[in-house]
């Protein structure tokens, strides 16, 4: 687990661009594939990542597949028509679930949580659409604002970008009821990500995501939290406004620099021991880094479940 | 309360802007948004409201500048109920104490005010009182007022000063001061009575019936015997090393005592001598010092008398002598042996400042020396020749001064020379005619002491025409002008229409020549023609000859001028004994300050006089009285108009104050926060 406001260097090389100059990129399109290029590039310097397409096996081809997947020198040769299977490609489909709560409007520097969120599901939607996955996207926060069912139709991930673009930190979050209904429109196993800043109840979390894992998807969760959030820096004492509830609450300085960053890691910690305990992923994410992080996870998760 | 520019009340509407400012500020400043706080606890002290209490502190200190700003513009006025109500059984007490030189003699004026205090012992419950003190003008010390507290601390803060006491000055000075007031009046005159105080006329030393009130006079004497007294009356320089110091005698009766009496020059004590002397009442001994040395320009000369007498202060006087060599001034002439130049030079070394008189022949003149005079004389302007004539007007246009007369040689011109005057007719000129002086311009510095001027016998004049620059002071019959002076440039002509010997008038041999070479060099040298000694009270007159007046130092060294009032005429009033001390350009002057002698005179008024003043003031209080006995019932104190617009002025300075250092102190906090 990493630290929030301190780089982890150990993996993730930070060649990729700051949030803050992404931000500059008004086309979430372009960041994403800005992104995830300049992570590929890294990415075949490594030894330890591959990132090929090896031929497998050919596949007779079915309604709904990728018609450019077909070998048409096959079906010269035969009349039939077989798709090409790839070596890492595993017909799996990636569902990004994008939390959209007022708290997630939350900046201390220049790039929201939810702006951040955003570029790392883009990039993500990028990645997997490089790797022909179907991609499909959901933002949440108390209801299903928006749903788009996993596929890998032409077009898909311009539509998962436009409905991830056109998300706004509005409302609180529940995730009881959009999980619920997320369970009852997706039955196909996958691959989920949920990315939050989960303020919530560690056992919430785990009620609503277990059984996401327990019907065998794997699931990764992408913690965001601002440094703001982590080390608020006051002089004094300051009245602070819930930007969910709308409740404010005035706090010393004292506290906030003693007692609440213990209290946040303490969170962290119980969310991190939730996932654990419901066979998921836990990714704890600093938005005022780059998202090299974020997709090494990514990756990793994705190799492993394969 | 009541508004004397009530329109700026408009500018209340101010006040909505800080409303409207602070408003916004509270939305935006006084919550800050986070993600979420359920990790966070509640502050123990509640300081948001602590500071929501100093935010509202400061907008209303805001709120408050604005208003009193405001309200110091409107200049509201309240109107206060007099202290003092005035009934039907009320008496003004009116309470006057002598504090002039004379009181310093002995315990008088201790005496003085505790006769003062009895008489607030004497004061009715309805009774009202005010102070007075009288010297060389009469002073308000504590106007009406039915505290008799409030007097007596006016009373604790009087002390003798150096003036003098007129009775009948003082008489006109109070009705003055106290006629807007309504109740009947008691004059409470506390003095030593001098006879020297006493007025010319008796009937001056009763007061008017003020506003129809009656009013009465009792006399508190604190002396009923008269004290001998000695005084230094004189001091003068009578050779150029020796002092004569006259020892005046100021008692009723001839005294003889022994006395030491020492002179210091510029504060060195010279010599000191021992001598008894006698003299009758108010006779002048004289004492000589001899050899005394004295420096170059103004010496200080003090006469000290020892043993002092009861009245202390008069048995020393200043004086200034002034050592400076006589000024230089070249007279130009054709003829040096001529009897103008014989008239011109007398006057000149006679005259108070004394002049060198330097003859130069008007052929072969250098005129480059003239830089080194302020002024100079020319006895025959049309000896002038054309060259010399343009030198002699640049000189003046430079800032120097020409006092010129004509003569035979003028006569031969139709155009004087320098001042371009023409001459209508040429030689066309009376021979057998007698003029006379028509007008004379007395506020002009050089005539306004010279007095004779119609007595003259002018038989020659030049039929000079004055041009649109000349400005003609003595005019003569026939609208000729006798003087006329011309400014050029920085300087002035200043041109005599007859000669200075006494072919043409007798001018030259009367009186008046003296005193008017005399004002005329002052004048054109710009030298001011200063009063080496003058009496407490009197006035120093500066600037009067056209010149800046210079800054003045009292006898302590304080300025009495500020910077603008140094380039203009003053009249300084000289309030204090010592030496007053005039710097301007031309150097350093002095000026002696000393008591009036007659306050040296302890004589008191006789006691007859005494009482039939008193009763002379009785018999017209009661003719006054009994005519307005029923009016004082209605009589009601007008009320007092109260501006408290500077002490508005005052608070808003401490609001800035407070609003600074609060508002520091706010925003201090908010970019902490930030």
């Amino acid at each position: 687990m990493i630290e929030l406001g301190k780089t982890d260097n150990r993996n993730a090389p930070t060649r990729l661009l700051q949030p803050g100059v992404l931000s500059s990129l008004s086309n979430l399109e372009l960041v994403a594939k800005a992104v995830v290029e300049g992570f590929v590039m890294g990415l075949h310097r490594s030894p330890k990542y591959g990132f090929s397409q090896e031929f497998v096996e050919y596949r007779a081809y079915t309604e709904g597949d990728d018609p450019r997947h077909i070998d048409w020198n096959v079906y010269s040769r035969t009349d039939k028509t077989f798709i090409k299977l790839f070596k890492g490609e595993t017909n799996s489909h990636l569902m990004l679930l994008l939390d959209t709560s007022a708290s997630m409007g939350f900046a201390s520097a220049s790039v929201s949580k939810l702006q951040y969120g955003k570029y790392l599901a883009a990039s993500l939607a990028y990645l997997a659409s490089r790797q022909h996955d179907a991609i499909g996207c959901m933002t949440f926060n108390k209801e299903i604002l928006e749903f788009r069912p996993p596929t890998s139709k032409s077009g898909t991930l311009h539509g998962v970008i436009h409905t991830l673009d056109s998300a706004e930190p509005i409302e609180g979050t529940a995730l009881h009821k959009p999980f619920t209904r997320f369970r009852e429109h997706v039955k196909k196993r996958g691959l989920v990500a949920v990315i939050s800043d989960f303020y919530c109840q560690p056992e919430d979390l785990q009620d609503n995501v277990q059984p996401l894992t327990s019907h065998g998807q794997d699931v990764i969760l992408f913690h965001l939290l601002d440094p703001g959030e982590m080390y608020p820096d006051i002089k004094e004492s300051t009245l602070y406004e819930d930007m969910e509830t709308g409740e404010a609450i005035e706090v010393s300085p004292i506290f906030m620099k003693q007692d609440y960053p213990a209290k946040v890691k303490a969170h962290i910690a119980a969310i991190q021991k939730a996932a654990q305990g419901m066979n998921a992923d836990h990714v704890l994410i600093d938005t005022s880094q780059p998202l090299d992080r974020a997709l090494h996870s990514y990756l990793t998760f994705r190799e492993k479940r394969a | 309360m009541s508004f004397i520019s009530p329109l700026f009340l408009i500018g209340l509407l101010g006040i909505a802007l800080p409303i409207w400012l602070h408003r916004l500020q509270t939305h935006a400043t006084e919550r800050e948004k986070f993600s979420s706080i359920m990790f966070m606890e509640q502050s123990q002290q509640r300081i948001h409201i602590r500071r929501k209490l100093k935010y509202l502190v400061l907008m209303a200190l805001r709120i408050l500048f604005l208003l009193l700003l405001v309200l110091a513009f409107t200049r509201p006025v309240f109107f206060v109920a007099p202290q003092a109500a005035v009934t039907e059984n009320t008496t003004h007490h009116v309470i006057v104490v002598d504090t002039s030189f004379s009181m310093r003699e002995g315990n008088s004026f201790a005496q003085a005010i505790t006769e003062a205090e009895a008489v607030l012992d004497t004061m009715e419950p309805d009774d009202i009182a005010s102070l007075y003190s009288a010297s060389g003008s009469v002073t308000l010390i504590n106007p009406v007022t039915a505290d008799p507290a409030v007097i007596e601390a006016g009373l604790a803060s009087l002390n003798p000063d150096n003036g003098r006491l007129d009775i009948g000055a003082m008489i006109a000075a109070l009705d003055t001061l106290i006629e807007s007031s309504q109740a009947n009046f008691l004059i409470h005159f506390v003095s030593d009575f001098q006879q020297s105080g006493q007025a010319v006329r008796f009937a001056d030393m009763v007061p008017d019936v003020i506003n129809g009130r009656p009013v009465s006079l009792n006399i508190h004497q604190v002396k009923v015997e008269d004290v001998p007294n000695w005084s230094v009356a004189s001091i003068e320089v009578t050779e150029v090393d020796q002092v004569r110091v006259g020892l005046l005698n100021n008692s009723e009766e001839t005294q003889e005592t022994e006395k030491s009496i020492s002179l210091a020059v510029n504060d060195v004590v010279q010599q000191t001598l021992t001598e008894s002397f006698s003299a009758p009442s108010g006779g002048v001994t004289y004492l000589t010092f001899n050899n005394i040395v004295f420096e170059a320009g103004d010496n200080r000369l003090d006469v000290s008398m020892s043993p002092n007498d009861s009245l202390a202060e008069d048995d020393q006087r200043h004086s200034v002598f002034d050592n400076s060599p006589p000024a230089p001034v070249i007279l130009l002439t054709a003829n040096p042996d001529s009897l103008a130049v014989t008239y011109i030079t007398t006057a000149l070394e006679t005259a108070p400042r004394g002049y060198e008189v330097q003859l130069q022949n008007v052929n072969g003149f250098d005129p480059r020396v003239l830089q080194r005079y302020p002024w100079i004389i020319v006895d025959d302007i049309g000896s002038v020749n054309d060259i010399l004539a343009q030198e002699l007007r640049s000189y003046i246009d430079g800032g120097g001064a020409i006092l010129a007369a004509v003569g035979e040689r003028s006569a031969a011109r139709s155009t004087l020379p320098v001042g371009n005057q023409p001459i209508s007719g040429g030689l066309a000129f009376s021979r057998n005619t007698s003029y006379s002086v028509q007008r004379v311009n007395t506020s002009h510095p050089a005539l306004d002491r010279a007095v004779g001027w119609n007595n003259l016998n002018i038989s020659r004049v030049l039929p000079i025409q004055a041009t649109t620059q000349d400005n003609v002071l003595i005019s003569l019959n026939g609208d000729l002008p006798l003087l006329m002076e011309q400014n050029i440039g920085l300087g002035r002509l200043l041109l005599l229409n007859t000669s200075l010997d006494n072919s043409w008038s007798d001018l030259p041999v009367k009186p008046v020549f003296v005193s008017f070479i005399a004002e005329a060099a002052r004048h054109l040298s710009n030298e001011e023609q200063l009063v080496r000694e003058q009496t407490v009270n009197s006035f120093l007159q500066l600037g009067q000859s056209g010149g800046a007046a210079g800054q003045v130092y009292d006898p302590d060294g304080n300025r009495l001028l500020s910077l603008a009032d140094t380039t203009r005429a003053q009249n300084i009033l000289l309030e204090q004994t010592g030496y007053y001390r005039i710097t301007t350009l031309g150097g350093d002057v002095l000026v002696a300050v000393n008591p009036d002698p007659r306050e040296s005179d302890l004589s008191l008024m006789p006691a007859q006089a005494l009482q039939n003043w008193e009763n002379m003031v009785a018999t017209s209080a009661g003719a006054a009285g009994t005519a307005n006995t029923i009016a004082v019932s209605a009589v009601e104190e007008e009320p007092v108009s109260l501006e408290i617009w500077r002490v508005l002025l005052v608070l808003l300075a401490v609001i800035v104050l407070m609003e600074s250092l609060l508002g520091n102190r706010y925003l201090r906090f908010t970019t902490g926060n930030s």
